[in-house]
């Protein structure tokens, strides 16, 4: 099996590849008539963080449907990997965070679940943006995985306000740039569609 | 239906000229299923055709002889082994080779799909899913290919999409009922519950009469369930899961029947924003039937994550603030996506005058809407009302 794919993807940092990198691998190599069984060698602790990278917990899911149970039991990092997944199946905001924290992952995965931790809280601080206009400090730290202090100079340098009597934050809302400029051809396009239509 | 020695006369008798050879395609298409079933013996019959003369026929026969059988035979085998991922790829390298087009459904189609869902390669079963299909060789791939195809887009929750193929099985065309549809239908009710909410028990007019007469009758604790679900009462909807539990349990629909209830609070909650501008969390628990102002916190910000309403909570003071849909349909992203769309109906509309120039010349359908003119009057073809004549 070549796994040099992955092992490139790995090296550059290209985490977001990852998971469809590891789908197409692992159907070539379950397609393997001979040599030991792919599941033995698979490395199915990154290919379930892969997923949570990009946001696709569905994905994880029914790939930790399909891990056999022998691979379960042998690797308590797999199984690590799935407890942050359950947490965000059931948007267990703040035990995410605990779970990245609660195992000591090997040197080949620990790049990945660093990468992950850091979009993950970043996923999250856009969430409670977009979702709070006032949220207390207690619970932004808990959405954060952080302890209330940093969790207040984080959100302050994005020019939240923060109220210590009534310990609430105030959000303050980032205008959302989008791409407005319309492209000449496009507006072409949709005109010629309507004198088509008229006509 | 065609018998081995039929098609064989035909085959021979239709090996000369271009235009016997199109007629033949057709025959040899619509023999598909002779072809492709296994106990046809196909090996001595070949040995009676000149593969110099009958060139088209021998093919069709050898290519159909391989490739499905084998394909076939491979999927049973991997099954057998309880390892169907290890077939995943091939099946649908296979089925990228076979098809005569993306727009073609091949008999293996439903094959790749049951090994994606027993492998739980849901995506990847996806990928066939995304293509529109124009032509269908067999009733039963079409209804199992809708089928596996409906459930892999509920585990991906493409409820849309499921709802589409799932609404394709239980109108097709039917001169009886079937367990495919039957099977169908009961997710049909589901996935409609989650996706909208509500289920119309009506059918659309192009439902056939078995599918019309059968389909209700045969699956009454889920017409009943979504009754209940029609009032939007929570504790009455979970009451009627809990005494029909083992009914949706034997039918593996019992995931599927407690996304019902989530989605029931999701409705809920959406209905609230069409009446209030803001409303208090304790509010919000207490009309959804929520425990605690924090749960309704909860619901409320999952559905805010999931683009599923818009809305700001205020912590400070316990209150949601219910906002507009900030889309303004003037972004590139919305131009390009409305542009597609009209791509999409052009091109559908234009394959719509093809299959409909196409049938018209069909001499087939000429013979029988000739024979069939005279029974109908003129009115029976006017479908506009008399009051609405200018």
């Amino acid at each position: 099996m070549d796994f040099s794919p992955l092992t490139d993807a790995l090296a550059s940092k290209s985490y977001g590849k990852i998971a469809d990198i590891c789908d197409e691998l692992m159907l070539k190599a379950a397609a393997e008539l001979e040599g030991t069984p792919f599941e033995e060698e698979w490395p199915f602790a990154i290919h379930l963080l892969a997923h949570f990278y990009v946001n696709d917990i569905n994905g994880a899911r029914f790939l930790w449907k399909s891990i056999p149970s022998a691979v379960k039991e042998r690797q308590p990092e797999v199984v690590a990997a799935w407890k942050i997944g359950q947490r965000l199946w059931t948007r267990d905001y703040a035990a995410v965070h605990e779970a990245i924290r609660s195992f000591d992952w090997t040197p080949q995965t620990q790049p990945l679940v660093a990468a992950f931790s850091e979009v993950y809280t970043k996923r999250i601080f856009q969430l409670l943006l977009s979702a709070y206009s006032t949220i207390g400090i207690q619970d932004t730290a808990l959405f954060l995985g952080m302890n209330e202090d940093d969790a207040t100079s984080y959100v302050l340098q994005q020019g939240w306000v923060a109220d210590p009597a009534s310990r609430m934050l105030t959000v303050k809302k980032q205008p959302v740039a989008t791409e407005q400029k319309l492209d000449p051809s496009k507006l072409q396009r949709l005109t010629e569609y309507v004198f088509h239509l008229e006509h | 239906m065609a018998t081995v020695e039929s098609l064989l006369a035909q085959i021979q008798g239709l090996s000369s000229s271009a235009g016997d050879l199109g007629l033949l395609l057709t025959h040899l298409k619509q023999a598909d299923e002779l072809l492709h079933n296994e106990s046809t013996p196909l090996l001595p019959f070949l040995e009676q055709l000149d593969p110099t003369l009958h060139s088209l026929g021998y093919l069709y026969i050898l290519v159909s002889l391989a490739v499905i059988a084998v394909c076939k035979r491979f999927k049973d085998h991997v099954l057998m082994l309880e390892a169907p991922m290890r077939g995943v790829a091939p099946l649908l390298e296979a089925v990228k080779k076979i098809r005569s087009s993306s727009e073609h459904l091949s008999t293996l189609h439903p094959d790749f799909l049951q090994l994606c869902l027993l492998a739980k390669c849901y995506k990847t079963g996806l990928s066939i899913l995304e293509d529109n299909i124009f032509e269908v060789d067999q009733p039963r791939d079409f209804f199992l290919y809708c089928y596996y195809g409906g459930m892999i887009c509920i585990g991906q929750k493409r409820f849309k999409k499921a709802l589409e193929l799932l609404h394709n099985v239980v109108t097709a065309p039917m001169s009886s009922i079937n367990a495919i549809a039957v099977e169908a239908f009961k997710k049909y009710i589901l996935v409609s519950l989650i996706h909208s909410g509500q289920f119309s028990t009506n059918l659309p007019k192009y439902t056939s009469s078995a599918a019309q007469r059968n389909l209700k009758t045969l699956c009454p604790p889920y017409v009943e369930l979504a009754n209940t679900c029609s009032s939007g009462k929570i504790s009455e909807l979970e009451t009627y899961i809990q005494t029909n539990r083992e009914k949706f349990d034997s039918d593996n629909n019992l995931g599927l029947v407690k996304q019902v209830v989530s989605s029931m609070y999701k409705k809920n909650i959406q209905r609230l924003t069409q009446t209030y501008l803001t409303l208090s969390l304790q509010d919000i628990a207490n009309t959804v039937q929520l425990s605690s102002p924090k749960e309704a916190e909860m619901h409320v910000l999952q559905m805010i994550q999931d683009g599923e309403i818009y809305a700001t909570i205020n912590q400070k003071d316990g209150m949601v603030r219910f906002l507009e849909d900030p889309e303004q349909y003037k972004t590139c992203e919305m131009i390009e996506c409305i542009d597609s769309s009209i791509q999409r109906i052009m091109t559908l509309s234009k394959k719509l005058t093809a299959m409909d120039e196409h049938i018209s010349c069909d001499p087939l359908y000429l013979a029988k809407a000739g024979r069939e003119r005279q029974r109908f009057d003129f009115d029976d073809f006017d479908p506009v009302p008399q009051k609405f004549n200018i």
